[in-house]
């Protein structure tokens, strides 16, 4: 536990010490004011929701949940340190848990700024509470999910913008694009598609739908990936 | 404290390390030598847990460095060839972070690393950021983090290289103040960095354990070769000739330099009463005499030499 704590101290660190952490955290609040005021989400008359801003947000997420973790692995194996991390008394799965907790309360962070929002909200009109709770609910697992997927991406490769490109561009393809692809296909493809559709889940989420199904997905498909990157980083040791 | 045995290590069809075995004793400093690429950061990673070996086993600190994995990561301090460090972080907080990966409390952690910057020589440096430090600073921090949790074993891959003649010669004292605590494994390419520092020498050479002992013993093994030098006053063809005629002398080369002639003479024996009684009576002058003592270098040149010309018909095949 101690060791876990350990690295995603650290990571943090390395985030908060760097420009990019602030870089990205800037960028998601630049697109994410642009969007409110894109929507007319404040204009008087339309509903108090925030359910048009966060439409856009899992797109916004697919480029820069990626790009909080590229270098998580891969500056590892690029400067040597994964060297002295991985002779340390800690395994290889409390040093990606701790990576990856990393990212994730990163990402909780940045997503804690939107919060402001809400609040103007709730000052303003009178939003739909539970549904907006959902929204962050969903918000919290599709930010849980990219993450994890983005660590995997940086233990591929030692390079950073490889592993940013290894991040985003699945998620865009898979994730996303799925929510059109879906209607465009039939039989198998059609379920396959609908399953890893993720806009399309978090859909359900901001509607105020939260649903075994859909937590059971996100849950599995976080947990899928820390495991696989685990496998990836145990794997190097016997190239 | 360190047993390796029939260990290799393939990478494809390579071997980078081929069926070695040797062991170490507690509290010893041992040397591991052999040109770049003999196998020794491989050796030393396998060692250290870094990766598996791919046949024989290895044990340290009386742990198996596969199956029990964990213990000898802890009873181990490692000093890796390219001393990785981040660099965004300041020194104290690298070494708070280490500290904590080895288990120690936040006391225990403080002393450590107040105990550790003493020891390296690090108080000037330790609110800095490591990537501003020079490297004979980030060999220092390097070494202070493999002291952080005072490891049985301390296991440095080539801790001299890149520093300065100072820092180098403050380096080997330190690593032979460790001894008394610590049973130490540091290898090198270069060999009087092992003289100075190490009880018992290993060479390696393509992957290949081709001599081991105490630098003292090594040398022994080629003291039948020694050379006697020579430089008497006298007429060269004439000196060669009588030198030649002493008993036990295999080999007389000699060259005159301003009526000076200079031998140097392979013999079996020592020569010299023989050499000084034959320039009275010829009534040469005499004004070198002595006896050209074989350096670990020579050995370990023709240990070298004598692996690759070893090696040379199998490779043809």
């Amino acid at each position: 536990m101690r060791n876990i704590q350990a690295v995603m101290q650290r990571e943090l660190l390395a985030l908060f010490c760097s420009p990019i952490g602030y870089i990205v955290i800037a960028g998601f609040l630049l697109i994410t004011g642009v969007s409110v005021w894109w929507t007319d989400t404040f204009a008087p008359g339309k509903p108090a929701t925030l359910r048009e801003v966060f439409f856009w947000t899992p797109w916004i997420l697919t480029v820069i949940v990626p790009a909080i973790s590229m270098r998580m692995l891969s500056e590892e194996y690029r400067s040597g340190t994964i060297e002295s991390l991985m002779t340390a008394p800690v395994s290889d799965f409390q040093m990606v848990l701790g990576k990856y907790l990393a990212a994730l309360v990163f990402y909780l962070i940045m997503l804690a700024t939107t919060l402001l929002y809400v609040v103007l909200m709730g000052v303003y009109g009178n939003p739909d509470w539970g549904a907006t709770a959902a929204t962050y609910l969903g918000l919290v697992l599709i930010g849980a999910l990219f993450s994890a997927f983005s660590v995997f991406a940086s233990s591929l490769t030692a390079n950073q913008v490889v592993a940013w490109i290894l991040g985003w561009v699945p998620l865009l393809l898979f994730a996303c694009l799925a929510f059109f692809v879906v209607r465009q296909v039939e039989g198998v493809w059609r379920q396959v598609f609908q399953q890893v559709n993720v806009i399309g889940r978090f859909d359900d989420f901001s509607k105020g739908l939260i649903t075994t199904d859909g937590i059971t997905f996100f849950v599995a498909a976080t947990a899928l990936f820390v495991f696989l990157t685990v496998k990836v980083v145990e794997s190097r040791r016997w190239r | 404290m360190i047993e390796v045995r029939n260990l290799s290590k393939y990478y494809g069809n390579r071997a980078a390390v081929d069926d070695i075995s040797f062991d170490v004793q507690a509290g010893e400093i041992v040397g591991f030598l052999g040109p770049n690429g003999a196998g020794k950061t491989t050796t030393l990673r396998i060692l250290t847990c870094y990766m598996p070996a791919t046949s024989g086993s290895a044990k340290v600190a009386g742990h198996d460095v596969l199956t029990e994995s964990m213990q000898v990561r802890s009873a181990v301090g490692y000093l890796p060839e390219s001393v990785p460090l981040y660099h965004e972080m300041r020194v104290r907080e690298y070494l708070r972070f280490r500290g904590k990966l080895r288990g120690l409390d936040r006391a225990a952690r403080e002393a450590a690393i107040a105990r550790v910057t003493n020891k390296c020589w690090l108080r000037d440096v330790i609110d800095r950021p490591i990537g501003q430090l020079s490297k004979g600073y980030r060999q220092r921090v390097g070494l202070a983090d493999a002291l952080l949790h005072n490891p049985k074993v301390l296991v440095l891959d080539e801790p001299t290289v890149g520093l300065d003649p100072t820092q180098i010669r403050e380096t080997r004292s330190l690593i032979r103040a460790l001894a008394a605590d610590h049973t130490v494994i540091l290898s090198s390419h270069i060999l009087p960095e092992v003289e100075a520092t190490c009880q018992r020498i290993i060479i390696i050479h393509n992957g290949k354990l081709v001599a081991q002992g105490t630098p003292e013993e090594l040398r022994e093994r080629i003291t039948g070769e020694t050379n006697l030098i020579v430089e008497v006053r006298g007429p060269q063809a004439a000196v060669a000739d009588h030198v030649r005629k002493l008993g036990g002398v295999t080999d007389v080369q000699a060259a005159t330099h301003d009526g000076w002639c200079r031998l140097t003479v392979a013999a079996r024996r020592d020569v010299r009463e023989d050499v000084f009684q034959l320039a009275v009576a010829q009534q040469w002058p005499l004004r070198e005499l002595r006896r050209e003592v074989a350096s670990l270098e020579d050995f370990f040149v023709k240990i070298v030499a004598g692996a690759r010309a070893h090696d040379g018909p199998a490779a043809r095949d």
